[in-house]
């Protein structure tokens, strides 16, 4: 028993040393740098200052959390829509057929997501495929612009973040006790009626760990914005790395970057105490 | 109390980065730059004369390559290349070497145009290689107006159709010569001017970007481009039939330099790289493939004669390094700016 015990724990201690080395470390020096300041030519000062997050509150970068969050909302709507009922018929295939989807929907991860984002600008530019199509239909005259627009970027974003949505409610909806619906309709219920009644309430714990598999990332994922969107649309994601990066202001993009982390932290949170499903604990 | 914090964090981190292991072998060159720096030829010309293996890393940005130059406190990498602004801060946090000439015969070759810079004004730690001129490119079937310099970007009918680099000092740097100012203005009001003249030329871009904006000209996505010169000589490659614009308010003016990290692994070996590029063969190739503008004078005749600077054209203005009040005022400028492009 006691031989047991200790050796459990050396199991156990690469794992500690790993998330605290490389999770916990991490986090602390970025709240730690978002505290500091950014020096004269390059790297950080070790001062204490709240400037960084007094500079948040400036309109233009409080405007680029809400565009992202808009943004974040639109994609994870869309992809509700289309990824619930996907993910639920899916559930009720033949096991053949499951497979056969399954596999469809997971041929894109082999493939580099930038790669297939490029792939878009071939089907949304000027003289792409998707004006050609709709010229020789007749649909429209002139090509449609496209590419660079709001539009293309929401595109971007239903296509990377789809599959998640897909799977998740595709596993809960499997798991779902069908007889119950029968149940429902053996008690009367109209096919609608048992369905939301019985089945929609079932896969609500997949619908909502879809969400938020769709909708964290989302309000960080700024390089769709960037290839499919022109760089018009400033999101918080984007806006870390340029002050990384060419603005060379570290502290600022930590304060940006801990905001964002309160931010979906909160909607974690929200969600939890929305719903009081167990489920989503360890998803987040 | 925030510095014991401030340190204990440090000492954490240092653990996984010094826990990396580096090899640097005598018989290895590691060389840092962008990608596509170098003809495959002029590489393997190098390895086939010294027997010296080449590792090509890349950076995507100057800030990156910074970073990482800094976190391996001037080690790792044996020659690095990047632009003239940031070889400043490399210079400044004592990451170069300061270099001994007598190991480089080529040294001469220089065109001094590149030399005696603000970022190495006496020539110790850098040698040019290749310099840049981003310019505006336009269509003149799909454009009525004629483009004569910056302030023509502005112009109503080109809306919706500007391609812009993606580089936030540049661009300021543009519109403050389109107002009659230094690229590097310093002055916060000044700067703020500079920022609402910027909003204005919100609606005219089509899209902003730093990886082959040359494309969008090519594939009619846009008509007008802010491009740098690379690009610019490969729309010219692909349509010559483009119009290059030297702009009338004066060039914005860049050069990329060569340095050898202070601790470099194997500084002999960078030498004789240095040296190996200085030679007008390998620089008229190098030159040829990169498509900058050649800093080697003594390849002007063998290069690419669109890459040898006009006698026409005078002398631009380097963008360099602002106060920190001003370079975050050019930095917010830039984010309102894509924020109303939308």
């Amino acid at each position: 028993m006691r031989r047991r015990r200790s050796s459990s724990v050396w199991m156990i201690l690469p794992l500690y040393i790993f998330t605290i080395v490389f999770v916990a470390g991490p986090l602390i020096y970025m709240v730690a740098l978002s505290f500091s300041q950014s020096a004269e030519t390059f790297g950080v000062e070790w001062a204490f200052t709240l400037e960084n997050y007094k500079k948040i509150l400036e309109p233009v970068y409080l405007e680029t959390f809400l565009e992202s969050f808009q943004l974040a909302l639109t994609s994870t709507a869309i992809i509700c829509l289309l990824g619930y009922p996907f993910g639920y018929f899916m559930a009720k295939l033949s096991e053949g057929w499951k497979k056969k989807v399954m596999i469809f929907l997971m041929l894109p991860f082999w493939i580099n997501s930038l790669i297939r984002l490029y792939g878009w600008i071939i089907i949304l530019q000027n003289k792409g495929v998707l004006n050609f199509i709709l010229q020789k239909l007749g649909i429209i005259e002139k090509p449609l612009r496209i590419l660079y627009s709001y539009p293309a970027i929401v595109v971007g974003m239903v296509y990377v973040l789809l599959p998640f949505m897909i799977l998740s409610v595709y596993s809960s909806a499997e798991k779902l006790d069908w007889s119950l619906v029968e149940a429902a309709r053996d008690l009367g219920a109209s096919k609608m009626k048992a369905f939301w009644t019985v089945s929609f309430k079932l896969t609500i714990p997949g619908l909502l760990s879809g969400i938020i598999l769709t909708f964290i990332p989302s309000m960080g994922l700024f390089f769709i914005a960037d290839i499919l969107g022109g760089n018009k649309i400033v999101l918080v994601g984007s806006l870390i790395q340029e002050q990384m990066t060419r603005g060379n202001n570290w502290p600022f993009a930590a304060a940006l970057a801990v905001v964002l982390m309160v931010l979906t932290t909160l909607m974690i949170v929200l969600y939890r105490r929305i719903t009081n499903v167990k489920e989503l604990e360890g998803i987040g | 109390m925030k510095r014991i914090l401030a340190a204990a964090v440090c000492a954490v981190l240092a653990v996984p980065a010094t826990a990396l292991p580096v090899s640097a072998a005598s018989d290895e060159l590691v060389l840092f730059t962008w990608e596509n720096m170098f003809p495959q030829e002029v590489l393997d010309g190098f390895e086939e004369e010294t027997g010296i293996e080449i590792i090509y890393s890349n950076f995507d940005t100057d800030e990156t390559m910074l970073e990482k130059l800094s976190m391996a406190e001037g080690g790792d990498y044996d020659i690095v290349i990047a632009d003239d602004y940031i070889l400043e801060n490399v210079i400044q946090e004592g990451l170069a070497e300061k270099l001994d000439t007598s190991k480089l015969t080529g040294f001469e070759n220089i065109n001094p145009l590149y030399q005696g810079q603000f970022y190495d004004p006496t020539d110790e730690y850098t040698v040019p290689y290749g310099a840049g001129i981003p310019l505006i490119v336009y269509d003149p079937t799909m454009v009525d107006i004629e483009i004569k310099g910056y302030a023509d970007l502005w112009d109503p009918s080109l809306e919706d159709s500007i391609a812009l680099i993606a580089n936030y000092r540049v661009i300021n740097g543009i519109t403050n010569m389109a107002l009659g100012k230094s690229m590097n203005e310093e002055d916060v009001d000044s700067i703020k001017e500079t920022g609402e003249k910027l909003l204005e030329l919100a609606p005219n871009v089509r899209l902003i970007q730093d990886d082959n904006t040359q494309n969008a000209l090519l594939n009619g996505e846009a008509s007008v481009g802010f491009i740098y010169t690379s690009q610019v000589t490969a729309a010219l490659a692909e349509n010559p039939d483009l119009e290059v614009v030297y702009p009338e308010e004066g060039l914005g003016f860049g050069i990329m330099g060569m340095f050898i990290p202070s601790q470099a692994p194997n500084k002999d070996g960078a030498y004789q790289f240095m040296d190996y590029i200085l030679q007008p063969e390998v620089a008229a190739q190098c030159f040829d493939y990169i498509g900058y503008y050649c800093t080697n004078k003594a390849a002007d005749e063998l290069v690419n004669p669109d890459l040898v600077v006009p006698d026409s054209v005078e002398s631009g203005e380097i963008v360099q390094n602002v106060s920190e009040e001003a370079n975050e005022q050019y930095s917010q400028n830039w984010t309102e700016f894509r924020a109303a492009c939308d």
